[in-house]
């Protein structure tokens, strides 16, 4: 028999209630018991002692059948390896982030600890999720309505600075993904937070229709060879410094070619909601793209003048929407447009980060955005402690 | 505070709490103790006392009072009950070192091994007492854990204790449990840790030391049921540090403290639970939390006239900012406590003095400057709110009329309100002039006294 002594994952409330008992109301009422058998079902401990023949097998059903998966198998959060990944910060075990609406766990270091490790990170990488965990619990990200809308947004992470290629996360063929472990367990171990943390259950409490593959991670890094400025020295930080920025992501719209090809994207993707509550979008621009419009003289700003000038729609579909005649209270840039009108509020709602893999036939995003207060909030990644010099 | 604003609410009053950022898990839980765990409180960032006025404008406009307003006018959440082991629930298995370290990872042991409470070793400790496993002896803040004697024992078997210290445990919870006492307190920043004084035949029937040592661990009476109290703080009370106990420093639980009843009663000198009411040759426990303490070393001297100055300036200089206990906050309530050794009593009753006169002689010489005691309340600290004098409190009733009997700054004023609150306890090395003082915690951890009751078998 093995002994496997694990750190429970799920989230406690600061009054001592543990959230799943909530969940397993929800997941009842909704008829999604069958998922998530053993929701509820645990001891209310810090730390449980799962004894099997093969522990990460029996760990990795229970967790399962609680509901403390993303679906995927997931590394059992065990205290050395809780341990190991707190050791990499100043803060201390206990020291409490914030809740994580709408159930509002606490999100204390160990606990975000632990959903790191199941995630998949190394311990490296804990600074950077701590830093996207407290961006994401700034009440300019709307956790609550993102957790719980039937949209299907999920928060994209950029990270930006020198500890982005110390840590391995990919800026180049495939930053998106599959293929690079940070990428991948980071913005991960953000979803795990969000769902055992913050209770967001799809169906149960999350009432995202179709979901989306972003909501199992959707976490890249900003190419350092550029040719503009880095997007954490273009928010007013330190080249040296290094950043985590999170905006809401509705999707990934792959763009084939260059800025043109982006504003007839951006036209058509055209969100209502975006116009409404002033909605911040990102566009991600392949090296060979920004560096032929460098040469010509291009600035990033530039570039987001050209877009907000181009992605253009007409005022008479803009009428035909039924937001249109839900919501009162439009901007005057919306209401006073004749002919057409932009997408957006202004050139600066658009993020503009250089990334991806530097090809002849270039591939860039476009990641339309959903819901309000406007999202784009940045926060700074301690250094890990003793692991990287 | 969050007490305050349950009181206003249970009165119909809506209530916010301000709370300082540091202190908002200790606020929630606190909260959910008092049984209403949506109560509201409003965030003030960093600390006030090292803010400038302009600072705390700031913080407060730019952050409290939206807090303020949302709960004042949102309507809080329900409430759900939260789900604990069952009394008697087998909670682990595994060997002795497992259990150690499942206890210590859960937060249920203070990071000594603990002696694994099993069943057959918790029914042996619930053998030394009548009461019954499930009789409840009160009801403990912050976690309003009802503290039952079988969680006494379980605890008592955790701590080290042996079955027959029991009844002095069951006692210990009583005592605990008994408002006057105020364990809800207990968390608080000064983080002053509480003294148990053993009195009556319990003393050499349990082997408590009384002699050279009193106050060192190496006794298991003394010991372990010192560590009981702590344990029982925490796995009942709900007292964890980082969480509800937000002691700045604190300290580790004190050995208790057996009076040396023999030299009493040579002296003719009435034993602490007597002094507290109970009646001579009955067993009885006394606590009460004490900020800290220090020794008085070679106090010198045949006569009382040598002796006493020496011993009133150690109570007069402990009793620092504490005085907030003896005015103002609570009027009245510091004790302080001399430990006396054996030869240092017995010279003072030789000299033909009772233990009531050693007090008063106490209360005359223990005196500092009335500015001196202004600057604790609320000068050097703003412990008493508005910055109050003595005549102002003594005005409003806040203090006895001893505080301002001139209008001289420099008068002398007594740091306790009468001579008998000024506790003395006989013990320690029989043959060594030294004597041990403490500062009291007031009505923040109040002396109170309950007596031991045998098992009728």
């Amino acid at each position: 028999m093995e002994a496997l002594w694990v750190v429970l994952p799920t989230g406690q409330r600061a009054s001592g209630e543990w959230i799943d008992d909530t969940l397993r109301r929800r997941a009842q009422e909704a008829g999604l018991l069958a998922r998530t058998p053993l929701a509820g079902k645990f001891p209310r401990h810090r730390v449980e002692v799962v004894r099997a023949a093969d522990g990460v097998e029996e760990v990795n059903a229970l967790f399962e059948a609680r509901g403390w998966t993303d679906g995927l198998p997931i590394t059992p959060p065990t205290l050395p390896r809780v341990e190991a990944m707190c050791a990499t910060t100043v803060r201390a075990p206990s020291d409490v982030l914030g809740e994580v609406e709408p159930l509002r766990g606490e999100a204390t270091v160990e606990k975000i600890a632990a959903n790191a490790v199941m995630a998949g990170c190394r311990p490296e990488y804990f600074p950077v999720v701590l830093a996207a965990v407290e961006a994401v619990l700034d009440p300019a990200f709307n956790m609550r309505g993102v957790q719980t809308t039937d949209e299907n947004v999920a928060p994209l992470l950029i990270v930006s600075g020198p500890l982005a290629a110390r840590l391995g996360i990919n800026a180049g063929f495939g930053a998106l993904g599959p293929g690079w472990r940070a990428n991948a367990a980071i913005g991960r171990a953000v979803r795990l937070v969000m769902l055992n943390l913050g209770g967001g259950w799809p169906g149960a409490v999350s009432l995202a229709g179709l979901g989306q593959p972003g909501r199992y991670t959707l976490c890249l890094a900003e190419r350092e060879d550029g040719p503009w400025p880095a997007l954490h020295v273009e928010l007013g930080y330190r080249p040296e410094q290094s950043t985590v920025t999170v905006l809401r992501a509705e999707t990934a719209i792959n763009v084939t070619g260059g800025l043109a090809e982006v504003a007839s994207v951006m036209a058509s993707a055209a969100s209502a909601f975006t116009m409404l509550y002033e909605g911040r979008v990102a566009v991600v621009v392949a090296p060979f793209v920004a560096r032929r419009l460098a040469d010509e003289g291009w600035s990033k700003d530039d570039v987001r003048r050209w877009l907000h000038a181009e992605a253009r729609v007409p005022v008479a579909a803009w009428q035909s929407w039924w937001l249109r005649a839900t919501a009162r209270q439009w901007p005057g840039w919306v209401t006073e447009a004749s002919g057409t009108l932009p997408v957006l509020r202004e050139p600066g709602d658009i993020t503009v980060v250089v990334a991806g893999a530097d090809l002849a036939i270039p591939q860039l995003a476009y990641f339309p955005s959903w819901g309000f207060p406007p999202c784009r909030i940045t926060r700074e990644i301690a250094a890990p402690i003793d692991l990287i010099g | 505070m969050l007490r305050a604003s349950a009181a206003a609410e249970e009165a119909g009053v809506p209530s916010v709490s301000l709370t300082c950022e540091g202190f908002i898990g200790q606020a929630a839980t606190t909260a959910t103790g008092l049984g209403l765990p949506s109560l509201p409180v409003a965030i003030v960032p960093g600390h006030v006392d090292v803010q400038t006025v302009d600072e705390l404008r700031a913080n407060v406009f730019g952050v409290t009072v939206e807090g303020v307003v949302q709960g004042l006018t949102a309507a809080p959440e329900k409430a759900s009950e939260l789900v604990e082991p069952e009394p008697g629930e087998v909670v682990f298995e595994g060997t002795p070192d497992e259990i150690n370290r499942f206890f210590y990872e859960n937060g249920w042991s203070d990071g000594l091994p603990i002696v694994p409470p099993t069943a057959a070793r918790v029914e042996a400790f619930l053998r030394h007492t009548d009461r019954d496993a499930d009789e409840e002896l009160g009801v403990l803040l912050p976690d309003r854990r009802s503290a039952t004697v079988r969680t006494v024992a379980i605890n008592g078997v955790m701590a080290g204790c042996r079955p027959e210290y029991m009844p002095v445990l069951v006692a210990l919870i009583e005592a605990m449990a008994d408002p006057r006492y105020g364990v809800e307190h207990s968390g608080n920043t000064p983080g002053a840790e509480t003294l148990i004084i053993v009195n009556g035949p319990i003393i050499r029937r349990l082997g408590f030391n009384y002699q050279q040592g009193a106050l060192r661990d190496g006794f298991q009476a003394n010991t372990s049921i010192g560590r009981f109290w702590r344990l029982y703080l925490r796995n009942v009370a709900g007292f964890l540090p980082h969480k509800t106990d937000k002691g700045t420093f604190g300290n580790t639980w004190r050995v208790v403290l057996a009076e040396n009843e023999d030299a009493l009663t040579r002296m003719d000198w009435t034993t602490i639970a007597q002094d507290q009411g109970r009646a001579p040759g009955e067993s009885a426990v006394t606590i009460s939390r004490f900020t800290g303490g220090t020794v008085l070393a070679s106090v010198f001297g045949t006569r009382p006239e040598q002796m006493i100055p020496y011993l009133a300036d150690g109570i007069a200089r402990l009793v620092a900012w504490e005085v907030i206990f003896t005015v103002g906050m609570s009027v009245g309530a510091q004790r302080p406590l001399l430990v006396l050794s054996p030869i240092l009593a017995q010279t003072l009753a030789r000299a033909g003095l009772s233990k009531q006169d050693v007090q008063r002689q106490l209360f005359e010489h223990a005196r500092i400057p009335a500015s001196r005691f202004e600057r604790y309340m609320s000068g050097w600290t703003n412990l008493l709110p508005g910055r109050p004098t003595l005549h102002a409190l003594v005005a409003r009733g806040r203090a006895a009329p001893v505080f301002a009997e001139s209008d001289d700054p420099e008068r002398l004023v007594p740091v306790v309100e009468k001579a008998e609150d000024i506790m003395i306890a006989v013990s320690g090395d029989p043959l060594r002039t030294n004597a041990y003082v403490f500062a009291h915690n007031g009505i923040l951890g109040y002396t109170t006294t309950k007596p031991v009751r045998l098992p009728a078998r």
